[in-house]
């Protein structure tokens, strides 16, 4: 549950910076004269909170294979847009422009997601490179005394 | 056949060697018995019971309630729980990786994430085994408790 928590946060963090880069972008070329007030600095931490709901729901202690973890993931993105799309369009008209921003929405949404699980993968690796120094600490220190003695005296060929 | 025993620092690292001009049964079993006396666990085979060398376990899995000792080529099967294994080699090098298997730790040769949110980790015979994220931190700690 520590690791869950602690990897909840690395998303949700990683996610309000890229929604506040998102809705610099989708602004400037959706509503670029439109004018916010400080309430704004708000909208991310919502929008970063929603964002990781569908990943407390779609959460499961089980050891998922390859394609259950790809549905899972598929499902979680779906939620995300479709809680997005409704937090923010929700009882506004549906005209062409609410469509273009639902689609721009979205659209950041997805972008956003890949984005949060590319980085993961990266502390990922970073991750397993800190165990491999470790695990090659650990092997020098213990070494496998017995085997590694003999074997590496007796004559090659065996 | 000479025996020679001598007295090392405590800083060097204790070892056994053996000047053979063969590597013949004889030495083979030599190592075996030493290999023995570095601790070991039973295994089953088609009925019959071995000593397996704890040093020769590359990782032990549960599958279906049944125990699986795996060595480099050979398996056996075991009458011991998972947890049993856990708490007796929890301090000879082996530690628990996911839910279902323990590895040896001098048996991993590399540690890369998977695609799933885990991580794969590729033994000294080749095999790859899965590490649970739940499970990294554990490894963690283990790792530098000998620091």
């Amino acid at each position: 549950m520590k690791e869950y928590l602690k990897e909840m946060l690395n998303s949700f963090f990683i996610s309000v910076t890229f929604i506040n880069l998102a809705m610099l972008v989708l602004g400037l070329l959706l509503q670029p004269d439109r004018q916010f007030g400080y309430e704004i600095f708000i909208y991310p931490l919502i929008y970063g909170l929603i964002g990781i709901i569908p990943g407390l729901i779609v959460r499961t202690d089980k050891e998922l294979s390859i394609p259950q973890f790809v549905i899972r993931k598929v499902f979680q993105l779906t939620l995300i847009v479709v809680l997005m799309v409704a937090f923010i369009f929700g009882g506004s008209p549906v005209n062409e422009r609410t469509i273009a921003a639902a689609i721009g929405v979205s659209v950041s949404v997805i972008i956003i997601y890949v984005l949060v699980n590319v980085i993961g993968w990266f502390m990922d690796l970073k991750t397993a490179k800190n165990l491999m120094n470790d695990l090659k600490v650990y092997q020098s220190q213990i070494g496998e005394t017995v085997e590694k003695e003999l074997m590496s005296k007796v004559p090659h060929g065996h | 056949m000479e025996l020679k025993v001598k007295t090392i620092s405590e800083k060097e690292t204790e070892y056994i060697e053996i000047g053979c001009h063969k590597y013949d049964e004889n030495i083979k079993e030599i190592v075996k018995i030493i290999k023995l006396h570095h601790g070991s666990v039973d295994g089953y085979k088609e009925e019959e019971q071995y000593q397996i060398p704890i040093s020769d376990i590359y990782y032990i899995e549960a599958v279906d309630e049944r125990i699986f000792i795996y060595l480099k080529k050979e398996c056996y099967e075991s009458r011991r729980r998972l947890y049993e294994f856990e708490d007796s080699l929890g301090d000879r090098g082996f530690v628990r990786i996911s839910k279902s298997l323990i590895v040896n730790m001098m048996k991993i040769v590399s540690i890369k994430p998977a695609l799933n949110g885990r991580f794969v980790c590729k033994l000294k015979n080749g095999e790859d085994v899965i590490i649970s994220r739940k499970y990294v931190s554990g490894l963690k700690e283990k790792l530098q408790e000998k620091r």
